[in-house]
C-alpha cells in the first residue's frame, strides 16, 4: 500500500499538522524529508497511509499547518508528486 | 534560608522541574537538528512548551510561542520589532530597564504615561493623553517589579486597540499569577521570564507573538529552509536562531505543568494572603513606611518599603546575614522609583512564590523589628 508524505514549512508546523492528525484519529508519524524532496533546505514531513490521506487532508485544510508539497510513495519506490 | 527575591528569580522549583532539567541534559539533543530520537525527543518537549504556554497566555497556536533567554530578550524583540530611531513609544511610569534601555537604545522618543502609585483610573488617564496619532507603540507592565502595582492593562490594551497602535505587554512579574491572553488583549507581544512565577530554570523565557512585525535580534541555524541565506518567514524559526536551550525549556514546561495544576488562581489568593499578613506586621514596626495598595486586588505578590533613616542596603545586608533574602536598591527600575518618589532612597523589597509560608514572615517581622532597632543604636 502507498503512503504519503506531507511537506511543512518547518519542524513545528509538521508537528501542529501531526496533532491535528491525532485529533481526527490518524496516526502521522514526523519524519526528515528525504533530500531529494526538500528544495528548500532541510525540513520535516509528516508520513500517513493511503487510507487516511483524504480524511487527513480534509483535516490539514483546516489547520493552519503550511504545507508545502505532498508526494506518495508506492511500493515500488516511485514517489510523485500530488499537490502544491 | 527564608527566600523572599522571588521577583528576580524563585528559588524553589517543583521536584518535577529538577527532574525534567536532568532527564533533558541525558536524553534530549536538538529539535529540528535531526531524524533520531533524541532529537525528536527535544522536538517533542519543544512542542508541548509551545502548546503549554499558547493555553496558558492565550497565544493564537503553539507555533506564535518563541523561547527567549529571558524576559529582556523578549521584550528586545518585541520593542525592536516595532519602533524605529524618532519614533514615538509611550510606557508606564513603572517600566523596567529591560524596556526602557532598549527603546533608549533605538533612540526611539520615549513619553512616559505617569501615574501615581496604586491608581489605576489615572494610569489609563494618562496613558489616553500621552497616545497621539504618531505613537508607534505602548509598552506597559502588568505588575511592577518594585512594587506590585498591578497596572490596569486591560484597559490600556482596549485604548490601543481602540487607537491602532501596536501593544506589548510585560509579564515578567504576572505570568504565572495574572491572568494574561494575548489574543483578548489584542497585544502584538507578551514577553515574560521562564524563572520567576512559572518556576522554570534560568536562561529560559517566553515571548507570544501576535502579529507578523518579527525582527530577528540573531541570524543563523533552525534546522528549517536552510538552502536560504535568509532568516526563514516563519514562528517561531524566524525568532529563535541557533541551537535551543532544551534543559531549560523542558524545566520551564514542568513548571508550566506546576503553574496549571495549582492553579494560577489559587497561587496568587495564597501570595495575596502573605501579602497581606506582612503589610499588618510591617505597620506595627516604627519607623517602616510599606508601599501598599488600599484594594489588595492592586498588588502582587511584591511589597516595597522604607525604613526611615536607614540605608536600603544596610537594611537588605543584615537580613542577609540573618539568612533572609531580599531585595534593595532601585531594583533595575529607575523609572518606577523616579514615579513613586523613592528615586534617592531606594526601597526593601520583599517578593514571594507559592512556596513561602506564614511562618516565614512571622520570623522575617522578628527580625527585621530588631534589625532596626539594632541599626538605631
Amino acid at each position: 500500500m502507498a503512503t504519503y508524505l506531507i511537506l511543512c514549512r518547518s519542524l513545528t508546523y509538521a508537528q501542529k499538522a501531526a496533532r491535528a492528525l491525532e485529533r481526527v484519529g490518524i496516526t502521522a508519524t514526523i519524519l526528515r524529508t528525504p533530500k531529494g524532496l526538500s528544495q528548500e533546505g532541510c525540513s520535516y514531513c509528516v508520513r500517513v497511509s493511503e487510507r487516511s490521506i483524504t480524511i487527513a487532508m480534509t483535516a490539514l485544510r483546516e489547520t493552519n499547518a503550511k504545507i508545502t508539497r505532498v508526494y506518495v510513495c508506492h511500493p515500488t519506490g516511485e514517489i510523485r508528486e500530488v499537490a502544491r | 534560608m527564608i527566600y523572599f527575591d522571588s521577583a528576580a528569580t524563585t528559588l524553589q522549583k517543583p521536584k518535577a522541574v529538577r527532574r525534567a532539567v536532568s532527564c533533558a541534559l541525558v536524553g534530549q539533543t536538538s529539535p529540528s537538528r535531526g531524524g533520531h530520537r533524541a532529537s525528536m525527543t527535544a522536538a517533542d518537549t519543544a512542542y508541548r512548551a509551545r502548546e503549554a504556554a499558547a493555553g496558558l497566555f492565550g497565544a493564537p497556536g503553539p507555533e506564535h510561542v518563541v523561547f527567549t533567554m529571558n524576559a529582556t530578550h523578549g521584550l528586545n524583540l518585541a520593542i525592536k520589532s516595532l519602533v524605529r530611531a524618532g519614533e514615538r513609544a509611550v510606557v508606564s511610569g513603572y517600566e523596567h530597564n529591560s524596556v526602557a534601555r532598549p527603546l533608549h537604545a533605538v533612540g526611539a522618543e520615549v513619553v512616559v504615561a505617569r501615574s501615581p502609585l496604586f491608581a489605576p483610573p489615572a494610569a489609563v488617564g494618562a496613558f489616553e493623553a500621552a497616545i497621539t496619532p504618531d505613537t508607534k507603540l505602548v509598552v506597559c507592565n502588568h505588575v511592577s517589579n518594585v512594587f506590585g502595582y498591578v497596572l490596569p492593562v486591560a484597559e490600556i490594551a482596549a485604548l490601543c486597540r481602540e487607537r491602532g497602535v501596536p501593544f506589548v505587554l510585560d509579564a515578567s512579574q504576572s505570568a504565572g499569577l495574572s491572568e494574561i491572553d494575548a489574543v483578548a488583549l489584542g497585544a502584538a507581544f507578551v514577553a515574560m521570564p521562564g524563572h520567576k512565577g512559572l518556576y522554570g530554570p534560568q536562561g529560559t523565557g517566553i515571548l507570544i507573538c501576535n502579529t507578523d512585525t518579527v525582527c530577528p535580534l540573531l541570524e543563523g541555524g533552525t534546522g528549517s529552509n536552510g538552502a536560504h541565506w535568509e532568516m526563514p518567514d516563519d514562528l517561531p524559526d524566524r525568532l529563535e536562531a541557533g541551537t535551543p536551550n532544551m534543559p531549560g525549556i523542558s524545566g520551564l514546561l514542568a513548571g508550566m505543568e506546576f503553574v496549571r495544576r495549582r492553579g494560577r488562581e489559587r497561587i496568587l489568593r495564597r501570595e495575596r494572603h502573605l501579602l497581606c499578613y506582612l503589610l499588618s506586621g510591617l505597620w506595627r514596626i516604627p519607623g517602616v513606611y510599606p508601599y501598599a495598595a488600599e484594594n489588595p486586588e492592586q498588588q502582587a505578590g511584591v511589597l516595597s518599603f522604607h525604613v526611615d533613616g536607614a540605608d536600603c542596603e544596610a537594611v537588605a545586608e543584615a537580613l542577609g546575614r540573618a539568612n533572609i533574602a531580599v531585595r534593595a536598591g532601585l531594583h533595575c527600575s529607575p523609572l518606577a522609583h523616579e514615579t513613586a518618589g523613592t528615586r534617592h532612597t531606594g526601597t526593601v523589597r520583599v517578593s514571594f512564590s507559592v512556596f513561602n509560608k506564614e511562618s516565614e514572615v512571622t520570623q522575617f517581622l522578628a527580625i527585621l523589628e530588631q534589625i532596626i532597632k539594632n541599626l538605631r543604636k
